[in-house]
């Protein structure tokens, strides 16, 4: 029997990352991985597909739109879409994600188990291949690393060919005439853009009377305008009670959030977009006794340690933002304590970035957050209308937002909503490791022309002092 | 006209000059701005703005070639686009103009006095301007030179004809068939590729052995090999000689052969100098520092109650460096403690890739005696890169070895000049390699690769 240091059940960002983060600090790790390729969700139907589709969308709606102003003429009509051509291109992508972190274990020397892996007691798992053979580890310590499962509504079904996940939608045969997305959150609005762009009619259905729940509100609304005026039809404080899959076209009943009357909203394709659930089946935790919280997350101390002793968990499957990085950064943390090293995650400070157009990145702090805890604060804004980069690039949608402590000038929050947001927040990140005031940022030189200067400036606005509004 | 009496008077109203005005504004200052040309100077008008939107066009327009050569492995398919450069031109006129317009609104705003003309010292404390509706003398506590820089002409290749600056270069009304660039700095690279991607034929000339001679040959590498692909051709260590006929440039390279290169356009693009003329400088008989007038780390020049920032100071010429000079000088001009002690004034070279660098290379930490350690981080190892189509280009940090504080950040990839802000902040907090290695980065974005540098400078790299 197989005798290890470490075994990872899961090899998403969060798995994968631990197991070779272990690897280096010496420990003899293996990693249990149910699926086909190794990468989780994540590389494979989740951050890394959607952006390849995100790209290729983009070019297809700026070849269609933005070329004329700037004097360049294409032909007669509009470009033309190869849709298989497109996913194929994704796909190659994925591809290119999977073999890299075969490959990166390999080269850590970590030992790969295929099939699913239950924990049968503290120290041992037992891996379930495919063809039904079964192999028992020995370890001295187990990380859980399961990852999330889409949300489903009660009474739909998804069948991922008209009523998809996130799963189905990143694989359809054809641009749907009409689609219809069923929460406002990240993964909806992200794949509701890449269908829009590429020709669909987008409706999105929204529990809530806002979109993105958790993102500043003022933010928030600035970005529905945006999507709204790109075209997506927004139905908040709505909720779909049943989809109706018997004729040709799908029929929706969304009625009130509150209840009331219900209306029908036609559809060639509903995506399911209300969330993602942790996913812990056939783990055997039940007979481990392993404590899972009310929304069936796994109980982690700040250690990462599960209340049975040597079983950790990280990622998806215990609390916190379902973010790939934090995953990650979880996973080195947790293969550090383990070899016994301080590991450490500074949850105040976990970026987190929406991938539509404009995109919107934020990090630390709401306006919303800091009134419920009563701090006070000053707010710096700044429009990328008044940046000359995004003059020049025709990105002027979307602003730049700093709060920071009133007494102090500690930056608290930074939000951005703008073209390649997602990198930019990325400077905010790194402040605020720093416990920066707005005036460190404020007078660090940034380079010009460049969008980042709209941070600048919105640093300079905390104390009321930017130049160029 | 009568006489106009101030507190501050700024001479140049570009990234420079209007910051510092407006600044000074800002903190109540009495102040005074004086512009010969128009405002916004060399950056909003001739140079960094107008050449970026030039370079977006010049993208947009590779992309739509792209799609309809049938390459795009996207499944997207174009007809032939055309190119009609004059159109461009008015768009990227119209961007500019919105830009200069909001200058004069800017400096309105903070209630500074805008004088058109030309000015020239008198004296220490005062200034005369040209202006439309005659002589204007202005007398001011505090005089800020912000005049800037001009394109270094070549004596044997003076402007005029086929012969442009990049001024002339970025009003082209059409796309020259073939373009000579003299000068493989950042200012010949970025519009030599600009005019390739639109069908120019390009050659780049330059004296040194390689191209971009500021940055070291493993940042460069990328791009090389990008100007390859777009078949731009590249002669180092070759001087040019002048005109061969009206249509050529004859060049004579190390070995002391002499060839010629047939030429529509000849694009002199061998560094920019000081502004030191046309504005009375003789009368104050400041001291010098080579072409530039020598200032302290406070911007003051050798005399008393005259300041100096941006070009006019010397290198490096950018605008970021002068707008911080700028808003210090108006903050010292308001009594408060001031002084330009920057550890980190990015350099951005936008060229296709993106050049990015911040603080010192491997080589001049070395050469400064600081023992170093380096991690690359290739961007053919980031997801957002590959889905982005644009794996080519790194991450580079610098560090001390004994104690890992950063001392530089390098990069060169698509579209980083974005990640320029991160790099100067993490110099300007005092960051260490575990600092950055432990900052949460956001996946999948192009950034992750500055945390993987870091890691992997301390050995620890995840994806690598």
């Amino acid at each position: 029997m197989a005798s290890y240091d470490l075994i990872v059940i899961g090899t998403g960002p969060g798995g994968y990352v631990c197991a070779i983060r272990a690897a280096q600090l010496g420990l003899k790790t293996a990693v249990v991985e149910k699926r086909a390729t190794h990468g989780g969700t994540c590389l494979n139907v989740g951050c890394i597909p959607s952006k390849a589709l995100l790209h290729a969308s983009e070019l297809y709606e700026e070849a269609s739109h933005s070329f004329a102003r700037m004097g360049i003429g294409i032909g007669i009509g509009k470009p033309k879409l190869d849709l298989a051509a497109m996913l194929k291109f994704k796909d190659e992508g994925v591809d290119g994600n999977v073999k890299g972190v075969d490959f990166l274990l390999k080269k850590n020397k970590v030992d790969s188990h295929r099939g699913t892996g239950r924990i049968t007691a503290p120290g041992h798992v037992e891996v379930t291949a495919e063809d039904g053979i079964v192999t028992t580890l020995d370890t001295k310590a187990i990380v859980i690393a399961t990852g999330s499962d889409v949300a489903r509504l009660r009474g739909i079904d998804i069948d991922e060919k008209r009523i998809v996940s996130s799963t189905g939608a990143l694989a359809l045969d054809k641009v749907p005439g009409k689609l219809l997305v069923v929460g406002a959150g990240v993964i909806g609005l992200e794949l509701g853009s890449v269908w829009r762009r590429l020709g669909s009619q987008v409706t999105v259905v929204e529990f809530f009377d806002r979109i993105v729940p958790g993102i500043d509100l003022d933010v928030a609304k600035n970005f529905q305008r945006i999507l709204a005026k790109q075209g997506m039809v927004f139905k908040l404080a709505s909720k779909v009670t049943a989809i109706d899959t018997s004729g040709k076209i799908l029929k929706a009943s969304v009625e009130p959030a509150a209840g009331g009357t219900a209306e029908t909203i036609e559809a060639d394709v509903a995506l399911i977009a209300i969330g993602r659930v942790p996913y812990t089946d056939g783990l055997g935790l039940d007979a481990v006794g392993v404590k899972l919280d009310d929304k069936r997350r796994i109980v982690t101390d700040a250690h990462f340690a599960t209340n049975a002793p040597g079983i950790y968990a990280i990622g998806d499957v215990i609390a916190g933002p379902m973010l790939a990085h934090k995953a990650e950064d979880e996973g080195v943390a947790v293969a550090e304590i383990i070899a016994g090293k301080a590991g450490h995650v500074n949850y105040d400070v976990i970026p987190n970035v929406v991938y539509t157009y404009p995109e919107l990145a934020s990090v630390g702090r709401t306006e919303e957050d800091l009134k419920a805890a009563g701090t006070a604060y000053n707010v710096g804004k700044f429009p990328f209308t008044a940046n000359g980069r995004a003059k020049v690039n025709m990105t002027t949608d979307g602003f730049v937002k700093v709060l920071a402590d009133a007494k102090t000038d500690r930056v608290l929050g930074v939000h951005i909503l703008g073209p390649d947001a997602g990198n930019m927040i990325a400077e905010a990140a790194v402040a605020m490791e720093f416990g920066a005031s707005s005036e460190d940022i404020a007078r660090t030189c940034h380079a010009h022309p460049t969008l980042t200067e709209a941070v600048k400036e919105a640093a300079l606005a905390v104390e009321k002092r930017a130049i160029h509004m | 006209m009568k006489e106009i009496t101030c507190r501050l008077l700024v001479i140049g109203a570009g990234p420079g000059g209007y910051v510092c005005a407006v600044r000074a504004g800002q903190l109540g200052i009495d102040t005074v701005i004086v512009e010969a040309g128009r405002p916004g100077g060399a950056c909003l008008n001739v140079g960094c703005i107008p050449s970026k939107a030039l370079i977006h066009a010049a993208d947009e327009y590779t992309r739509a070639v792209h799609l309809s050569a049938g390459k795009s492995r996207l499944g997207i398919t174009a007809a032939k686009p055309s190119l009609e450069l004059a159109k461009t031109m008015a768009w990227k006129d119209g961007i500019v103009g919105r830009l200069t317009n909001g200058v004069v609104a800017l400096l309105k705003k903070a209630q500074v006095k805008y004088v058109q003309g030309r000015a020239r010292f008198l004296d220490g404390k005062t200034v005369e301007v040209d202006t439309e509706m005659g002589r204007q003398v202005i007398r001011a506590e505090v005089i800020v030179i912000a005049t800037g820089s001009t394109p270094v002409e070549l004596a044997d290749l003076p402007f005029g004809g086929r012969v442009i600056s990049s001024t002339e270069a970025l009003a082209l009304k059409e796309v020259p068939k073939k373009l000579v660039v003299v000068g493989a700095g950042y200012i010949g690279l970025e519009l030599g590729t600009a005019f390739a991607k639109l069908g120019a034929s390009v050659t780049i000339v330059e004296a040194l052995s390689r191209i971009l001679p500021l940055y070291d040959a493993e940042l460069v590498r990328p791009v090389e090999k990008r100007l390859d692909t777009l078949g731009v051709r590249i002669i180092t260590g070759a001087r040019v000689k002048g005109l061969a006929k009206a249509d050529a440039v004859a060049i004579t390279s190390t070995d002391g052969k002499s060839s010629t290169l047939a030429a529509d356009k000849i694009l002199v693009t061998v560094g920019r100098k000081p502004m030191t003329d046309g504005f009375g400088l003789d009368a104050i008989d400041l001291d010098m520092d080579g072409r530039a007038i020598r200032v302290d780390d406070k911007c003051r020049t050798s005399m008393r109650g005259i300041y100096a920032i941006g070009d006019v100071t010397g290198e490096p010429m950018l605008a970021h460096r002068a707008s911080a000079q700028g808003v210090m000088v108006a903050e010292l001009v308001a009594g408060e403690k001031r002084a330009f002690d920057r550890v980190a004034i990015p350099g951005v070279c936008f060229t296709d890739p993106e050049i990015v660098s911040v603080g010192l290379s491997p080589e001049a930490a070395k050469a400064a005696g600081i023992d170093v350690k380096t991690g690359i981080f290739p961007l053919s190892a980031n997801g957002r890169a590959m889905t982005l189509e644009r794996e080519d280009g790194f991450v580079r940090v610098v560090a001390r070895a004994d104690n890992h504080l950063v001392v530089g950040i390098q990069a060169v990839g698509a579209n980083l000049s974005e990640m320029s802000a991160a790099f100067a902040l993490a110099l300007e907090m005092g960051a260490r390699l575990e600092d950055i290695a432990a900052t949460v980065h956001a996946h999948p974005t192009q950034s992750e690769g500055f945390m993987e540098a870091a890691q992997r400078a301390l050995g620890a790299a995840i994806h690598i």
